[in-house]
């Protein structure tokens, strides 16, 4: 055992001395730290500015803004909603809505903020309760402004306002503000559907939607009038809108907004497996191969069994492969705890798992059962290959088979389908440690994990005494390539 | 390079212990017969080669006595154990084919291969520091493998052998490859071992070194032994050779097999290749020409080299092969 801790060490040293080891490690944490200020750039400094042209009398311009503002504060809902879950400020206001999360908030959901204050009383409530150093409530900015429209304009025939509005959408004067939308709703609408937008760039797919829900309610409504229904019926008909109730299997909980975030951790356990596997994959042959080429060989087994070069080099490199996710679920929790942002937001649930230790074992038990069953596959390859160039012969065909099936299903499971690919890939122990991990989010029978667990143990072993036989018979056989009935030979006999 | 000081080890009175038994051993590779039920054994403190050509079944001999690869047939003793890496400890192995970890520093490969070996890490480090010292390698400690001259890290690499002061050190060609001040070094540390009681077993197919530094050996061709005793046994094995300047043919002479003219001198004198009969000594031959006043102004035995020794024991035809 000394002897496959000393081996296992050097291992360990020699990938942790390379260059990609330290380029790999630093990925994630820098994607963390490039998450916050990309979103920074992403966002918009300035609101869009929205002109309406109403020539029906102004009850579309009213209809369009109202729906602009309601939808504005619904965002303003949800960022305080994700504000008071972050800093626990739930007791403020228990029944308030911004004490409730995952939830989407409704229209009448964002008038009864409305009519209780909106974010001054949310705030006065909260600064009563919050600790000392919590940082004050900063509502989202606003994505778009109404600007009114200029007496000149309104009565601007149709025909000119390509021409007219052109100054608007793209002053000459650089100090002048632009204006993004222009939406026009002729006085013929209602007997006539069309409206015109001009817009200075592609327009927002999400605007667009805004503007035409808004528009196509008016129009409904007017249609229903024509056909003799009352107004007040009228309108209600064409806001009716079914309020859909979802129910899942724990630990989705409901809403599938809810269910990814929660299942992001084993999800993202099944995706560092793979990772950590491809990367250090390629340190795993490098070392045998290196081991061969240099001619190191005969000293290290003058010294130790092939079976203790073996079980240390495998050691060794799952120690980098859990170091590495180590060091990527702490920036993960640092991420998460330390920082603010939607990034944060989404980490944060995300690991609410690691205070179960089921969960915890079950991840372990598959993370390390998972990287062993794969990584002894490299160290096979890496003793048959006499070069890296040799090796990665071997190795792409092998990665293909095992990690491109994971990756369809893995985006499958995201997608909320997988069905009856998933549970066989279950119980297929090569891709069993990414399907469990990928489908433990979304829930998977107990009976499931155990029995595919001690299916992929069984596995494991017999990979460990048949490889391990190749490993040791081909070691020494140098320039020679096997053919498949030698590796098979090799397995029998060793 | 002057080498420190070193008590010969004693054991038992002065009576050497076997090191290193091989008996009946036979190693086949498929259908290939490696080693032919080779036996022999090496005491402690000798020097002991192991002399074949390429093919000859050296290397492979010597890997069963590691435990890298296992016999077919027979038995192997390594210091009163069979082989294993419970014998690490005591043994070093320099094996012909050398490489080091390019990006491990000097003083951490020794330090890795003397823990492998069961020493704890700061006694391999002390030793490993001497080492690189005694080699002339002590401002290329912390240096990386990849970063020495191929010489250095041929020190390096004989370093990793030498760091458990082995009883038993095992050297598959050792001398391939080196260039001659690495030479001189490996025979000075040769020495160094056998006169500290260490046992050496060395397989070269170049037979100066085994002439210099060999206490006993072993020709070996085919996988099958075919001659193993001391350098005198083995110059033995062919009959002796004298030059002589005489008048007359020695042809005549008791002992002598036959005499060949080389070359013709002044005033009647003439140089004899002459060839004794087997088992006859040269000062046999000179006794005999002092008692009939033979007129001699030469006399002069000529010692067999081992490689001749070798081509007439192994034969050509084995060395090509």
């Amino acid at each position: 055992m000394k002897n496959v801790i000393i081996v296992a060490a050097r291992e360990f040293r020699q990938i942790a001395g390379m260059r990609s080891f330290w380029l790999t490690l630093l990925i994630l944490p820098f994607a963390f730290a490039l998450g916050p200020l990309t979103q920074r750039f992403l966002q918009k400094d300035e609101a869009d500015r929205v002109m309406v042209i109403d020539r029906t009398g102004g009850a579309e311009a009213r209809a369009i803004t109202d729906r602009l503002n309601l939808d504005r504060d619904r965002t303003v809902l949800t960022a305080l909603s994700r504000y008071v879950r972050r800093h626990h400020l739930e007791k403020a206001g228990p029944s308030a809505l911004w004490a409730q999360h995952d939830r989407w908030f409704s229209d009448p959901d964002v008038a009864a903020f409305r009519s209780a204050g909106g974010v001054p009383a949310a705030q006065a409530k909260l600064r009563r309760v919050a600790p000392e150093g919590t940082p004050d409530f900063d509502p989202p900015k606003p994505e778009y402004e109404i600007v009114p429209v200029s007496g000149e304009l309104a009565n601007v025939p149709e025909g000119r306002l390509d021409t007219e509005l052109k100054r608007l959408l793209s002053p000459p004067d650089k100090d002048v503000k632009a204006v993004d939308y222009v939406v026009l709703v002729p006085s013929a609408f209602g007997t006539s559907p069309v409206v015109r937008l001009w817009a200075n760039h592609q327009p927002n797919a999400q605007f667009v939607a805004t503007l035409q829900d808004v528009l196509t309610r008016d129009l409904r409504t007017r249609y229903l009038q024509s056909q003799g229904v009352s107004s007040v019926s009228a309108q209600a008909a064409s806001v009716i809108a079914p309020a859909l109730a979802i129910s899942t299997p724990p630990p989705g909980g409901g809403a599938r907004e809810a269910m990814l975030v929660r299942s992001i951790l084993p999800l993202a356990a099944a995706y560092l497996l793979m990772m950590s596997l491809m990367l250090s994959g390629s340190w795993i042959l490098q070392g045998t191969v290196e081991e061969r080429s240099n001619k190191l060989l005969e000293t290290v087994l003058a010294c130790v069994s092939p079976e203790e070069l073996m079980y240390g080099k495998l050691l060794g490199s799952a120690g980098v492969g859990i170091f590495m996710i180590v060091v990527w679920i702490a920036c993960g929790i640092f991420a998460a705890y330390a920082t603010h942002g939607a990034i944060a937001d989404m980490i944060r649930p995300a690991l609410d798992p690691l205070t179960s230790p089921g969960t915890i074992l079950t991840m372990i038990y598959f993370f390390i059962v998972g990287y062993v069953t794969i990584a002894v596959l490299f160290l096979a390859i890496g003793a048959m290959s006499d070069s890296m160039r040799e090796a990665q012969g071997y190795l792409m065909p092998v990665l293909f088979a095992i990690l491109l099936p994971i990756t369809l299903l893995i985006q499958a499971i995201i997608g909320g389908s997988g069905g009856i690919a998933l549970e066989v890939l279950t119980w297929v122990p090569i891709w069993t440690p990414f399907t469990v991990l990928a489908r433990l989010g979304v829930g998977i029978p107990t009976w499931e994990v155990i029995g595919s667990g001690l299916l992929l143990a069984a596995f494991t072993t017999l990979e460990l005494v048949f490889l391990g036989r190749v490993f040791r018979a081909s070691l020494l056989a140098q320039g020679q390539r096997p053919s498949l009935a030698q590796v098979i030979a090799r397995m029998r006999r060793g | 390079m002057a080498s420190p000081p070193v008590t010969r080890i004693h054991s038992f009175g002065g009576r050497n212990l076997t090191v290193l038994t091989l008996d009946g051993v036979t190693k086949r590779f498929d259908q290939t017969l490696a080693v032919d039920a080779l036996s022999f054994a090496v005491e402690e403190g000798e020097v002991f080669g192991f002399l074949g050509g390429n093919g000859a079944g050296k290397t492979t001999s010597l890997r069963m006595v590691l435990d890298i690869i296992r016999p077919t047939e027979g038995r192997i003793e390594v210091l009163g154990r069979a082989p294993g890496r419970t014998n690490a400890p005591h043994i070093g192995f320099l094996p012909e084919e050398r490489g080091l970890y390019r990006q491990m520093t000097a003083l951490d490969t020794i330090v890795y291969f003397g823990r492998l070996k069961g020493m704890t890490g700061a006694g391999a480090r002390a030793e490993g520091t001497a080492l690189l010292d005694r080699f002339g390698l002590a401002a290329n400690t912390c240096s990386t493998v990849d970063k020495l001259s191929k010489g250095m890290a041929q020190k390096v690499q004989l370093a990793t052998a030498l760091v458990n002061r082995p009883r038993l050190l095992i050297l598959d060609e050792p001398f391939s490859g080196l260039d001659p001040v690495n030479q001189g070094l490996l025979e000075d540390e040769i020495r160094r071992l056998s006169t500290g009681g260490s046992t050496v077993v060395f397989s070269t197919h170049v037979m100066q070194h085994a002439e210099r530094l060999c206490d006993r050996l072993l020709l070996l061709a085919r996988g099958r032994k075919k001659f193993e005793g001391t350098l005198d046994q083995a110059r033995a094995q062919l009959p002796a050779r004298l030059w002589v300047v005489s008048r007359q043919s020695p042809a005549g002479l008791a002992g002598v097999d036959r005499a060949e003219p080389r070359a013709t001198l002044a005033d009647g004198w003439q140089e004899w290749d002459v060839r004794l009969k087997p088992g006859i000594a040269a000062g046999d031959v000179l006794e005999h020409c002092v008692a009939q006043a033979f007129p001699l102004r030469r006399f002069e035995q000529h010692h067999a080299s081992l490689h001749d020794v070798f081509l007439h024991i192994v034969g050509p035809g084995e060395i090509r092969s």
